[in-house]
């Protein structure tokens, strides 16, 4: 490869720069206030665009000097929609839960007028002396945003914004070395993986490099599919050129002359998103021929996947990607030999390429001082389930699950008690109360029966039955099997059937060894990654939960009160208010009346198991409760 | 390349870096079960039963699928490794119905196989099995997807060897299966019934269709495919004295384990009721049976008497491209020997003596100049006047496989849009007849262009200098001008076909059955040459119709040559013969088949013999060809059914089938294969061989032959293409002993790319417009050709229930507004009329044919087409036009 022309490729970054420094200086030179309205898809699942549309109408009535720009996601999920004032003179002030009548409202009385309205901010984005700051919160003590760090914060459909807070800066460095020092530098920053199985970056990367085969190809694995996990999603939608810098430094590191940005179809918005991205980026020169006048040529393309979970493994990705069935096959030949159309690919995801201008950037030391001996750098958690704080965080590496959890997370709502973290998705595991001050990492994980995966964290508490989690995720990995072989196709749909009887209270203590065999088997003899992690959920909990599991068996009772033939509704009489009529009112199948006494009985017969009585009993009498085994409820006495 | 050595079951064993672990096992004589590999399938790890155990590690590896390492500890039967084959074994039992006991599969299912072997009985599992509906609307397969174990060879065996394309996964996980797109019912798909998964279905999901259950079948026995030319390996399964089924020969070079519809399910028409079952003669117009004795009796004094009357030139042999190596050489030597004519024949004449001339003529080789792999590896590949996918299935799959897996190039040569346009880098349209050009101008381009091969041309080759003069005229503009093919197109054609490597041309009757026949395949030939592609890499592959079209002509079943292309002219070669036989043999060229019709309408020959040939519906001008035959003074007809041309003998005699008989047949590479008998002859029917020797003892002269081994000794000695193929192993008991060499081909190639006598020669070759273009009022060009389900006349296909199930009757193909412009619509029984004749078939639309140009398949015995084509030969190769005529069509 000719080695680029130093001088060049810095004067047309520069010149890149200044140009997108000139378009940003109405953002930049503080003397109009600034509307910013996270519409990401959190954002707008929680209704962003009426909030916007809000904002932009009322501005619309006074001062149109004000600018209003649409930006991705900060992680704060739970707090959507989310909406930033920066006005001159103040420093930046984040609102969390805003409605349209709210967003008028701060519109009137803050970007016209002057009261910050204290009541609906979550706190200043910068220290200041007279309004706290979100980052007094508990949560930004564990913070570390790296690959997290521009989203939320800038414009993700404009590159000038990108540009303008430093992007591509490392691209154009890259550019200026030997690939082989790009790789070097990945090796020395420590950076691994964020697929999930944390594979060393460089080693595929000088693998991919060392291959003879022409053209090369770099793809971006951003096939999310986990439930629960949505940072890809996120980066993609917040921040997508920061994904795009990182394919190409990656492709001149490799010599790839082609990518794909590989990303599933249920993400429209991604989509979109990083189909502007990439015109912009060609239009700048970035992509193309000759990029940044270096002589490099890389192009990078958009393909939608087509909602195979299974796609999210690199050979069956491949396989869609050539138009084939995406099935799996098996390694090696690793993709960095023989990939797409045989010829040598690198495949990272989407946090991993992420990374890569960061360290490019701040140096590999600066990468390798965060985390762990062996993990290197911050992990993304996308927190979900019972916390209060849903939504996305990032941690160095070495956080223990207690810290996100309860600091990062705020803990449990409703004051309920913690049982369990599922951690990495249906590949990860179930981790209890016991791992909760594990400083998480690859191998922290991987040895107590879980992994990373791609990131999804799902807290569970005491109304969760573990059998049913794990067979609510054998579920997932039995339906998203891609048929292809044996250990995986029919054992993981023997183990779901042995799960289903357990929460039904049939099976026996047999079948328990049973299930924990036929998970040694998937896990050893499955052909590909979904086969041999597929498991986990069910080892997990077999690990740390077995008496939910015995009691199911031996005494058809769920500790949790979850498994709907396990539990049985049941008044107790003696809390029962006798005059009032609310679960009577709210049985849709008329199976509550009054006794003589006019104490509320429920028959089981016709009962459904609707929950709907539980929750229309007033709070201060609550008398009705679920009980398990249903043979607990005491029999009827005979109405004359 | 550095030998791998691992230690395998405490043994220290090497392998080759880029071997598997189950080849080397498989190679080292350590078995492991299996049930989704295949030799003939890349293979994909899927059912996991391959497990062993790195002793290192302790991790588990399917070995179908992992590459040796240096240093391996592998265990294949270690406690762990047997667990899990197990534990897969009873996954799979649990969602397999409970019907082994009746299944048809029987002893040969490999899973009940594995699972006994493995000692698995209970299943321990909750059975879930997959119900299923039992598809077999068709006649050909049985698909019972509830015993489908998903090892997707059926889907392999679709995508990688036969490159069809029908099936492919569907739905996901537990559910998944194979299907056909959109999960159609298999006749409604492009699935074309080729029987390939069939065969390599390890379980009892995929069967063929049968109306009782058969069970296992005790004996197989190895024979060739009686169809067409390719020459495919065939096992057939044999019960009770029926064929129960055929698969293809695993080992086979031809095949690999493919096969086609005719070959995987046509053979039933050896159990055909029509079958003859006794000799008959003709008593006041009506069949009579008579006894053997009585039949030969009469045949041989009406034959003597003729002979005696009127001389032997006026009796006239018709032999068989049907008939085996060792038939065809008896039946000339009848001829020649006892009868004392060279009138002999064989039915190859209608379609390959062009190939046989042009080629012999140019390479000094009668026939296809190297072996089926070399095809496959070839960089550009011209097929050209051949619907290879339904005339010659085997080959149209190589050249499938070549682009598909190899990226090989494909330049198709065709008016009709066959099924490799799909495949084609360059589909180049002339107009019907015109190919001769089209070459000639890829000839021009490669010499004016310098793209020849000059180091080949001038060593190798000579009268260089006499074709480039002729090519000067073939400038692409004249050439567009004649074949409507843009001079662009004929330029990067050209190109393509030099600037490869190795490029190889593949044709087929729509290069031979015109009056320009042998010339066109003097232009093939010439284009070959000029590029250096034949001899040691790439090459020309004539298509043959019938399985034995090129033995017939390569045993001397030819009026003017004896075996092994000796000429009767020659003093030489007829002392060779007339010594080894003892006797005077005729030294004066005989009559060619047509010939022999034009000869009996002139009164000249007065008796035929004609033997597995239908010349009542294969020749042109039928009308006229039966008129002739019926005017005979004696005809005798051997044959297996009551044919058309059988109507009309004096004396049928019932000839076997290929399944009840031993012999060889020699494919298109000119693979000489066995023939064996898997079943006792149907009725009193005796095989050709037998007849032949019989009648010979009837009149009189005997030819010594106590066994088919001698027959063959005699043409290895004889014939030298032949020599070496065979050896004589005394140990076995076989009436035919002769095993054929591994590589019996090398007689045939140029071998170390020398041509026989030295040099290749070019024939400088004119185009002549084939005459045969639409005027008065004959306003359609009618092509005709085999389709897949058909052979020949049909004699054998129409017979087979299966076949004539699927396809029973012929078709007019026309283009939608060409239909429009005559007031045909789907489906309207039309009548095509020549000035010669009529036939009356179905309309179906079509988009694969240009304007103006119908298609009529020529296999169907109720229609017989060829009776619309007026006799006219081809000079040279004496074969009748019979690929395109000008017609009419009336609705009726």
């Amino acid at each position: 490869m000719k080695i680029a022309d130093t001088l060049d490729v810095d004067s047309t970054f520069q010149h890149l720069r200044s140009q997108a420094l000139a378009s940003m200086r109405d953002h930049l030179d503080g003397t109009r206030p600034i509307v910013m309205v996270g519409t990401a898809t959190c954002g707008k699942a929680a209704g962003a665009l009426e909030v916007l549309q809000a904002i932009r109408e009322e501005l619309a009535k006074d001062q149109p000097d004000a600018r209003v720009v649409e930006v991705g996601c900060m992680g704060h999920c739970y707090a959507e929609p989310l909406v930033i004032i920066n006005k001159p003179g103040n420093p930046p002030m984040a609102y969390g839960y805003v409605t349209p009548e709210i967003a008028r409202r701060l519109v009137r009385d803050y970007v016209i007028g002057d009261d910050p309205s204290l009541e609906f901010t979550l706190g200043a984005l910068e220290e200041n002396d007279l309004i706290p700051s979100i980052y007094d919160l508990p949560r930004f003590a564990y913070e570390q945003n790296i690959v997290l760090k521009n989203c939320g914060h800038i414009d993700p459909e404009n590159i000038d914004h990108y540009i303008a807070s430093g992007g591509y800066e490392a691209l154009a460095r890259a550019l200026r070395m030997q690939p082989q020092e790009i790789v070097e530098e990945i090796k020395l920053s420590g950076l691994r993986g964020r697929g999930g199985a944390g594979y060393p970056t460089w080693q595929k990367w000088r693998v991919c490099r060392d291959s003879k085969g022409r053209p090369k190809y770099v793809i971006c694995n951003a096939d999310e599919g986990d439930p629960g996990a949505f940072m890809d999603r996120a980066i993609l939608e917040s921040d997508p050129h920061s994904v795009i810098e990182g394919m190409i430094v990656a492709a001149y590191a490799v010599g790839a002359r082609y990518g794909y940005i590989y990303v599933r179809a249920e993400y429209p918005l991604a989509v979109h998103r990083i189909e502007i991205a990439l015109r912009q980026a060609r239009r700048r020169g970035l992509l193309g021929k000759n990029i940044l006048g270096s002589g490099f040529d890389i192009d990078i393309r958009l393909f939608q996947g087509s909602g195979a979970f299974v796609c999210g493994e690199e050979t069956a990705l491949i396989a869609s990607l050539e138009g084939r069935q995406g099935l799996p096959r098996h390694r090696p030949p690793f993709p960095a030999v023989h990939g797409l159309n045989g010829k040598p690919t690198l495949i990272n995801n989407v946090k991993t390429l992420a990374y890569v201008p960061r360290i490019i950037t701040n140096g590999a030391s600066w990468f390798s001082s965060i985390g762990t001996e062996k993990s290197k750098g911050t992990a993304v958690f996308a927190l979900a389930g019972k916390v209060v704080n849903a939504g996305l965080t990032e941690v160095p590496m070495g956080t223990t699950l207690r810290q996100i959890v309860f600091d990062v997370g705020g803990g449990i709502p409703n004051g309920k008690q913690f049982k369990a973290v599922q951690i990495g998705g249906p590949s990860g595991g179930c981790l209890p109360q016991s791992a909760l001050d594990l400083p998480i990492d690859f191998d922290s994980l991987r040895e107590v029966g879980a992994m990373m995966g791609s990131g999804g964290m799902v807290v569970l508490d005491e109304d969760d039955c573990m059998v049913e989690v794990a067979r609510y995720f054998l579920e997932f990995t039995q339906r998203e099997s891609c048929g292809k072989c044996t250990m995986c196709r029919l054992g993981t749909k023997q183990m779901l059937e042995m799960l289903k009887d357990f929460t039904i209270g049939q099976g026996s203590m047999e079948d328990l060894d049973k299930l924990y065999e036929m998970a040694e088997d998937i896990k050893e003899g499955s052909l590909c990654g979904l086969g041999r992690t597929a498991p986990n959920p069910v080892l997990t909990t077999l690990r740390y939960f077995r008496d939910e599991y015995e009691a199911h068996i031996k005494e058809r009772h769920c500790p949790a009160l979850m498994c709907h033939d396990l539990i049985a509704y049941y008044v107790l009489p003696h809390k029962c208010e006798r005059s009032c009529d609310a679960c009577v009112g709210a049985c849709t199948v008329e199976a509550i009346s009054p006794d003589r006494k006019g104490i509320k009985v429920i028959d089981q017969e016709k009962c459904v198991k609707c929950n709907l009585c539980l929750l229309a009993c007033p709070p201060q009498y609550n008398a009705i409760i679920k009980l398990s085994p249903p043979e607990l409820v005491p029999a009827a006495k005979k109405v004359k | 390349m550095e030998a791998i050595t691992i230690t395998l079951n405490g043994r220290e064993v090497s392998g080759y870096p880029g071997m598997t672990i189950l080849e080397l096992a498989r190679e080292s004589g350590v078995e492991i079960p299996t049930l989704c590999h295949d030799p003939h399938l890349a293979p994909i790890g899927a059912c996991r039963i391959c497990l062993v155990e790195d002793e290192r590690s302790g991790k588990l590896a399917a070995s179908c699928v992992t590459p040796l390492e240096p240093g391996m500890v592998i265990n294949t039967e270690s406690p762990k490794v047997v667990e899990r084959r197990k534990a897969i074994i009873k996954l799979i039992l649990a969602s397999h119905p409970d019907s082994c006991m009746v299944c048809d599969k029987g002893n040969q299912c490999e899973l009940r196989k594995i699972a006994s072997d493995m000692g698995v009985g209970l299943v321990g599992f909750q059975k879930i099995p997959q119900l299923a509906t039992i598809e077999e609307v068709n006649p050909f397969i049985e698909r019972d997807l509830s015993k489908c174990i998903l090892c997707a060879k059926c889907i392999r065996a679709d995508h990688d060897l036969v490159v069809q394309g029908a099936i492919d996964y569907i739905d996901r996980g537990f559910a998944s299966k194979p299907a056909t797109l959109n999960d159609m019912p298999l006749e409604n798909s492009e699935c074309t019934f080729c029987g390939t998964c069939v065969a390599i279905c390890p379980t009892g999901a995929l069967m063929e269709k049968k109306r009782a259950y058969s069970g296992t079948s005790p004996v197989k026995v190895s024979t060739i495919c009686p169809f067409c030319g390719c020459g495919c390996s065939i096992n057939l399964e044999v019960k009770d004295n029926q064929i129960v089924r055929a698969r293809p020969g695993a080992e086979s070079a031809v095949n690999r384990g493919t096969l086609c519809v005719k070959g995987s399910y046509g053979y039933d028409f050896v159990h055909s009721a029509e079958r003859l079952t006794s000799p008959l003669a003709k008593v006041n117009g009506d069949f009579e049976a008579i006894p053997w004795e009585q039949a030969l009796a009469l045949v041989a004094s009406e034959l003597g008497r003729l002979r005696r009357t009127y001389g032997p030139g006026s009796l006239a042999v018709l032999g068989s491209s049907k008939c085996t190596n060792e038939e065809n050489y008896l039946l000339q030597r009848f001829a020649r020997s006892v009868l004392g004519t060279n009138n002999i024949d064989n039915g190859s004449r209608l379609y390959s003596a062009a190939s046989i001339i042009g080629l012999g003529a140019a390479v000094g080789f009668p026939g296809t100049t190297n072996h089926l792999d070399a095809l496959e590896q070839s960089e550009v590949i011209m097929v050209i006047g051949a619907n290879l996918t339904s005339s010659a299935p085997i080959v149209g799959y190589a050249v499938k496989r070549a682009v598909r897996s190899r990226g090989a190039k494909l330049i198709l040569v065709d008016p009709q849009r066959t099924e490799l346009a799909s495949f084609s880098h360059l589909w180049l349209r002339p107009r019907v007849g015109t190919d001769m050009a089209l070459i000639n101008g890829m000839a021009r381009v490669i010499v004016t262009e310098s793209l020849l091969d000059e180091e080949f041309v001038a060593g190798k080759t000579d009268n260089f200098e006499a074709l480039s003069k002729v090519l000067e005229e073939y400038t692409p503009d004249y050439v567009e001008g004649i074949t409507s093919v843009t001079s662009e197109e004929v330029s990067r054609a050209a190109r393509l076909f030099a600037e490869a490597n190795v490029a190889s041309i593949v044709y087929g009757t729509g290069i031979t059955q015109h009056i320009t026949g042998t010339d066109s395949v003097m232009a093939l030939a010439n284009l070959a040459m000029l590029t250096g592609d034949i001899g040691l890499r790439g090459g020309i592959f004539a298509l043959q119709k019938d399985c034995n079209g090129q033995g017939a002509c390569d045993m001397g079943a030819l009026p003017n040559l004896l075996p092994g292309y000796q000429c009767v002219e020659d003093a030489q070669s007829i002392n060779k013969f007339a010594d080894r036989w003892g006797t005077d043999l005729p030294s004066d060229a005989g009559l060619s088949a047509i010939e022999m019709i034009e000869h009996v309408r002139e009164g000249k020959v007065k008796g035929m013999y004609i033997v597995g040939e239908n010349p009542a519906l294969s020749f042109p001008n039928s009308t006229v060809v039966k008129e002739a035959l019926a005017s005979l003074d004696f005809l005798v007809v051997q044959d297996m059914f009551l044919t058309d041309t059988a109507k009309l003998a004096n004396v049928v005699l019932p000839a076997a089938s290929f399944a009840e008989k031993e012999g060889t047949f020699t494919n298109f590479e000119g693979r000489v294969q066995r023939v064996r008998k898997a079943i006792e002859p149907f009725g009193d029917s005796l095989p050709d061989s037998e007849i032949v020797l019989r009648l010979a003892n009837s009149m009189g002269y005997p030819m010594p032959y106590s066994s088919l081994q001698q027959v063959m000794d005699e043409i290895r000695e004889l014939v030298p293409l032949y020599q070496g193929i065979g050896y004589r192993d005394s140990e076995t008991k076989d009436i035919y002993r002769a095993e054929l060499d591994k590589d019996p081909l090398s007689k045939r190639r140029l071998f170390k790319g020398q041509f026989p006598s030295g040099f290749g020669r070019f024939h400088p070759v004119q185009y002549e417009s084939p005459g045969e273009t639409p005027s008065n009022g004959y306003n359609f060009t009618l092509l005709t050709g085999s389709i897949l389900h058909h052979s020949g006349t049909g004699s054998k296909s129409s017979r087979s229930p299966r076949l004539s199930e699927f396809s029973p009757e012929a078709y007019v193909e026309i283009g939608e507004s060409d239909a429009n412009q005559v007031g045909i619509n789907q489906g309207d029984k039309v009548k095509v009329i020549s000035p010669l004749g009529e036939v009356i078939a179905a309309a179906r639309f079509t988009d694969t044919l240009p304007e103006g140009v119908i298609f009529m398949p020529n296999s169907f015995p109720s229609t017989p087409v060829n009776q619309l084509f007026d006799i006219v030969l081809d000079p040279q190769a004496k074969t009748p036009a019979l690929k395109t005529c000008a017609v009419k069509l009336e609705r009726t």
